[in-house]
């Protein structure tokens, strides 16, 4: 394709583009331009597409609420803080917690012997 | 005693440059700020990223960062609608690089919703075409993936994609002629290879 049949058919694609947008059809256009591309109406299926299937969304409304309220707090939240964190730390964590509870199983469950023992011993043993 | 020109400012009324020259000092100009641009960013994070949960950290990072140095915010040809993408897409840019695989754009929960209305015979044709279509984008490079958000879901004009992305009108509308072809390719990639693996089925 030469140069100036590049830039006319880039022309003519921004345009149908334009006309789609606007909600207008590209027919028109097309009928009144003058040497199209024999695969211009692949590219206007192709725009079509682009243009129903790429549409503005909007994020829920509790996220905006609470990220509004974080940023005029000055900073993230808890909750936030947490999730920006790295998936390692977040697997640190849970281990850390793990190990946590793993120990404090143990201690309640020995420690507590150990206690009755000590209270045992103090008895059994005369002044 | 009262000042006489104090009174509560409608922060709706006012444009970007005056909202932004009162956010270095008021957070609640930059919550007037982050009202207009939020859906914006979100959509634009959103289809680049692919899924909600990292859509939404990502555009509070965007909007922690903006505010942060908003101080140091200077208007010299980029606007502040340019400045929060080009902070969207540095961020985004990093996070592609931190993922070390590249994720498929999971819009299906997204394009089912805005299908339902429609006939259920048209739907799963409907919804192939789309995923298609979103695949094909996705496989593109990051300066066309781009231009196609800012073109169609944030309809922007030439001129406001080549402030944001740093190039000429002109520029923009040859990338975007070149992206148009890119994505033909890309599609008829994907079609053959679904019409291969649907074959492969049938044979199977």
């Amino acid at each position: 394709m030469s140069r100036s049949a590049d830039i006319h058919t880039g022309n003519l694609l921004d345009a149908i583009t334009a006309r789609l947008q606007n909600g207008d059809a590209a027919d028109p256009l097309l009928a009144q331009a003058e040497d199209l591309p024999d695969d211009v109406e692949e590219f206007v299926n192709i725009i079509q597409s682009l243009h129903t299937s790429l549409t503005p969304l909007n994020p829920g409304q509790e996220y905006a609420d609470s990220l509004r309220a974080d940023l005029l707090a000055g900073q993230p939240g808890v909750v936030r803080r947490v999730r920006q964190m790295p998936a390692r730390v977040h697997v640190a964590a849970i281990m850390a917690l793990f190990a946590g509870c793993v120990l404090f199983m143990l201690r309640r469950l020995f420690g507590s012997e150990t206690a009755q023992d000590v209270a045992e011993e103090a008895v059994a043993t005369p002044l | 005693m009262k000042r006489p020109f104090s009174r509560r400012i409608d922060f709706k009324e006012l444009d970007d440059r005056d909202l932004v020259a009162l956010a270095k000092e008021d957070k609640a100009a930059f919550g007037e700020l982050y009202e207009r641009y939020l859906p914006k960013i979100y959509s634009y994070v959103y289809y680049r990223t692919g899924n909600v949960h990292d859509a939404e950290d990502l555009t509070a990072k965007v909007f922690f960062r903006a505010l942060s140095h908003i101080s140091d915010y200077v208007e010299k040809g980029v606007p502040f609608q340019a400045w929060l993408y080009r902070i969207a897409h540095n961020l985004v840019a990093n996070w592609h690089r931190d993922q070390s695989r590249r994720k498929i754009i999971a819009l299906d929960e997204y394009v089912v919703h805005s299908l339902k209305s429609e006939a259920p015979d048209r739907l799963a044709e409907e919804l192939e075409e789309r995923h298609q279509l979103l695949e094909a984008v996705r496989r593109l490079p990051e300066d066309r993936q781009q231009l196609l958000l800012l073109k169609f879901v944030e309809r922007m004009s030439n001129g406001e994609i080549g402030v944001i992305m740093g190039r000429t009108e002109g520029a923009i509308k040859s990338l975007y002629h070149r992206t148009l072809l890119a994505l033909r390719d890309e599609m008829g990639v994907i079609q053959k290879g679904e019409l291969k693996r649907r074959l492969g089925g049938v044979e199977g």
